[in-house]
């Protein structure tokens, strides 16, 4: 019957935002009977290592909303178009028009709202399919109500949307809450963007929200105002349902500086609108052309896929713990447990796209055999690319593609670069004070040089297209002699030794020191 | 995000204009029934606005004294008495608002959008008044009123709100053909041609206005070039479009591909009563055997429409519910097409009364033109 479309990504916008997403949720969940109903969540711009928002905070989602769901990831990439023309991290229009591509076509109606909105039909026994699904074609809005933020954080119970709405019922008597604060036309009501249910072919024929509308704001007024023109009313449902908003202003959010605030034009974008129709964005409008990844929340979760991947790479651990060291001594020890490191190596790819093709230079042949087990078991389609110039590497190993490192450097969307010693044994102790091995001293030239070449080469050797700074991973680069080394060029952050992991985007150093190492990494020298 | 009160801070007036007193009683009394009962409804929802619950209710409910089926006065005083705590009744209202809205009839499917809504857009009007008298200097208000008038046929004054918008902005396209569609309404059409030229030398991709100048080339003994505008809009809609493909082909007389549509979009829109009907007519006229469709039992005037061309309905019967211009138009169109087979001279004139005595904008106007240009004279 309907398509409810939301949009944010996994950042903290406004106050206490993981509970107020949560309650929302599942308060629309709630309200939905209908087979077909479906919540489209556009996480937008969430950095590549980042779950998308839902994802987040999926343990605090009833079993419901997480059916209902249906997450598509717009990746930093994509969003790099817009990046020099905004200063917003997050687009409405773009979110909104991909969720209204991609929504289910047998949906009449297409409700928008936002992520701190709870529904209660006035009706206990209806939902909000059964009342969308008894009206007439329209264009729809009702009243926001306010719930103050001390009700909603400390008497709502995130997993109990039924007993959430029966409180609303509650409080809405009991302190007042019911304010319908009317507006001018073509906005019915204050605060309109909460509740606005259009017919999903509507919205295709006035080609969806405005994109050029990248500033913030108003994109919800153009709509009303657009869909007003087309529709000649703005019909109202308050007699069917009524719509709070959990209040969240005790923090401004990102895209609130007060009299600062930068935003659409409002006479350019709703008083001088003259059309329902964008006609520029017909054929373009939520970016038909783009393969989004859909993620969903009740299977196939990344959870599932990075313990599948792990399985399959590593057997249990037979002792109840495993020793290292940091004493200072050890520094030049390069011994690592690969079963305890390979985990947090796979933390950080298992939320990149599955057909990422992944650039993996390694000096352990064990690194390489466990890491394309984990690999393949998380489902990633894209292939490990292992230059040629990495020796002693096995052969056959699927998924795996071998060819010079210049060739492979361009078809590479994300880096690891492993520190091993390759005559490591699975049995030997770690961090004893073991010695390098004229053979790992080799290897380790190799994967060193590799390294600072990709790190320097990285802004001018990007796969076709691709707009955004790649990502590199280094394993076994804490508290070693390859810390310096791996953190002159990335810009990680500083993480516990036990990880034995470290990532981040190419450096950018443009002092007289950076632009020297630079120079010298990218000639190898 | 939703948004704040900033766009209230710019045009604060609004509310106190919402309050100002309501219209003396004098201006009330003037005018047919219909008009009393729009002012009335003006005054009640000013005073509704205004915190007077007592007084809106009264004069609502004079109003719809006056005019039972004034849906805006029955959605409002609804609401009014949502507000009051009267929710049984007020639920009422609301339903019996949307009734009466989703009854009235609708332009065909290829027209300008303005045609192919339903309601008295009362509230609108008034709603629309108050913005442009307060946001001055803008387009969209006088244009959304002009939208409001001109659907309730009022188009000398819409006529007037869309010349306030073009002095805004004179080039404003849509302006333009928007004036050119409230001129074609008053019969100016040789003015609303030479508008549309423009618009469509600047967009000749402008389906709507392909279809306006269409009509008003029509309205002007120019049917050659009507068809050419419509044939340029057929080409110009997509495949999804097909309610509004079946009836620009209708128009056309370009029956099979009026059937293939109309066969798509009942299935799409199965509650529109058109589109079983212009399918069948279609289909008719295209030479197809066709079994006569299940008829409705729900007394809807397409109902009783397809029910005569089905054959269960007599000519008397039909006629007796056309009881406007309008339907006079479809029900002769109808009756034309059911003799079409066997009584050619019985069609051509019933075809010549579609043509001379309905409105240019009504598809049964251009597809009657079009059979009878087939016929010859």
């Amino acid at each position: 019957m309907f398509s409810v479309i939301l949009y944010g990504r996994n950042d903290s916008h406004g106050y206490n935002l993981h509970k107020r997403a949560a309650i929302s949720f599942n308060a629309l969940a709630e309200v939905m009977s209908d087979p077909d109903d479906e919540i489209l969540f556009v996480d937008y711009n969430t950095p590549d290592d980042h779950p998308t928002f839902p994802e987040a905070i999926h343990d605090t989602l009833t079993e419901k909303a997480k059916k209902v769901m249906r997450v598509l990831r717009v990746r930093p990439d994509e969003h790099a178009r817009h990046r020099l023309q905004t200063h917003l991290v997050a687009l409405e229009s773009q979110s909104r028009n991909i969720a209204l591509r991609r929504s289910n076509p047998r949906n009449r109606w297409i409700l928008y709202t936002n992520t701190d909105m709870l529904l209660v039909p006035r009706n206990k026994g209806e939902s909000l399919s059964d009342i969308l699904g008894g009206v007439p074609d329209g264009f729809y809005q009702v009243p926001r109500f306010e719930i103050p933020e001390m009700l909603w954080e400390a008497a709502f119970d995130r997993r109990d949307p039924a007993g959430n709405l029966e409180k609303l019922r509650d409080w809405s008597v009991r302190f007042h809450l019911n304010q319908v604060v009317h507006n001018y036309m073509p906005m019915k009501y204050d605060a309109l963007g909460d509740f606005q249910a259009a017919l999903r072919d509507d919205m295709f024929a006035i080609h969806g929200f405005d994109e050029s509308m990248i500033l913030g704001w108003h994109c919800d007024s153009n709509l009303a105002a657009r869909l007003a023109l087309y529709r000649g009313r703005v019909d109202t449902l308050v007699d069917k349902v009524f719509g709070y908003h959990c209040d969240h202003t005790r923090v401004a959010a990102a895209n609130n500086k007060g009299r600062a605030t930068r935003m659409n034009d409002q006479d350019r974008y709703i008083w001088n609108v003259a059309t329902p129709y964008i006609p520029e964005q017909a054929d373009s409008w939520g970016w038909p052309e783009v393969e989004i990844e859909e993620i969903r929340l009740d299977r196939d979760t990344p959870y599932q896929r990075f313990t599948a991947g792990l399985d399959r790479a590593i057997e249990p651990a037979t002792l109840p713990f495993i020793q290292s060291s940091l004493d200072w001594h050890l520094y030049e020890d390069l011994t690592y447990d690969l079963p305890h490191t390979l985990p947090f190596v796979c933390d950080q790819v298992v939320t990149y796209p599955r057909n990422t093709s992944l650039m993996l230079v390694a000096a352990r042949a064990d690194f390489v055999e466990s890491f394309a087990k984990a690999w393949q078991g998380m489902g990633f389609t894209g292939p490990l690319l292992i230059p040629q110039e990495c020796e002693g590497i096995p052969a056959g190993l699927p998924g795996v593609e071998r060819a010079p490192f210049d060739v492979q450097l361009a078809k590479a969307e994300l880096f690891v670069f492993e520190f091993g010693l390759a005559t490591q044994t699975p049995t030997e102790p770690v961090r004893t004070g073991r010695g390098i091995a004229p053979l790992d001293r080799k290897r380790l030239k190799v994967v060193e040089r590799l390294f600072k070449r990709a790190a320097a080469r990285e802004g001018d050797s990007r796969p076709e297209g691709r707009r955004t700074a790649r990502r590199f991973i280094g394993v076994n680069v804490i508290y070693n002699k390859f810390w310096t080394t791996f953190t002159n060029h990335v810009g990680a952050n500083i993480n516990p030794f036990c990880s034995q992991v470290l990532a981040g985007p190419p450096r950018q150093d443009d002092s007289m020191k950076g632009k020297v190492l630079k120079f010298r990494a990218r000639h190898s020298i | 995000m939703a948004d704040i009160g900033i766009l209230k801070a710019a045009i604060g007036p609004v509310s106190r204009l919402w309050r100002r007193p309501a219209a003396v009683e004098a201006t009330i009394t003037g005018g047919t029934p219909e008009e009393q009962a729009r002012r009335l409804f003006r005054d009640g929802l000013a005073k509704f606005r205004g915190g007077d619950s007592a007084g809106a209710l009264a004069d609502l409910d004079r109003a719809l004294a006056l005019h039972p089926d004034l849906a805006d006065a029955v959605m409002t005083r609804a609401e009014l008495l949502d507000s009051l705590g009267r929710v049984e009744e007020a639920r009422v209202g609301y339903q019996r608002a949307r009734d009466l809205w989703s009854a009235m009839p609708c332009g065909g499917a290829d027209r300008r959008y303005l045609f192919r809504r339903r309601g008295q857009f009362a509230f609108e009007i008034e709603s629309y008044d108050v913005v442009r008298s307060n946001v001055r200097g803008k387009i969209l208000p006088q244009l959304a009123h002009g939208n409001a008038l001109l659907a309730r046929g009022r188009a000398a004054e819409a006529l007037d709100s869309y010349e306030r918008a073009l002095k805004v902005d004179p080039k404003q396209r849509e302006a333009l053909a928007l004036k050119g569609e409230a001129l074609s309404a008053l019969g100016r059409y040789a003015e609303a041609i030479a508008l549309f030229d423009g618009v469509l030398a600047s967009n000749p991709k402008d389906v709507e206005t392909l279809n306006a100048r269409g009509i008003a080339r029509l309205a002007s003994g120019r049917l050659a070039e009507a068809n050419e505008d419509w044939q340029a809009q057929l080409n110009l809609l997509p495949a999804s479009s097909s309610a509004a493909r079946g009836c620009v082909a209708m128009r056309l007389g370009n029956h099979s591909v009026a059937y293939a549509e109309f066969e798509v979009a009942r299935t799409k829109e199965p509650d529109n009563g058109y589109w079983p009907l212009y399918r069948l007519a279609a289909g008719r006229l295209a030479g197809m055997v066709i079994d006569a469709p299940a008829v409705p039992g729900d007394g809807r005037w397409t109902s009783l429409l397809l029910g005569y061309l089905a054959g269960q309905v007599g000519e008397d019967s039909l006629l007796e519910q056309a009881i406007s211009g309008d339907r006079q138009a479809e029900a002769r169109f109808q009756m034309g097409v059911a003799a079409a087979a066997t009584n050619p001279a019985v069609a051509r004139r019933h075809w010549k009364d579609v043509v001379e005595r309905g409105h240019p904008a009504l598809i049964e106007v251009a597809a009657a033109s079009n059979a009878l240009a087939r016929l010859g004279s």
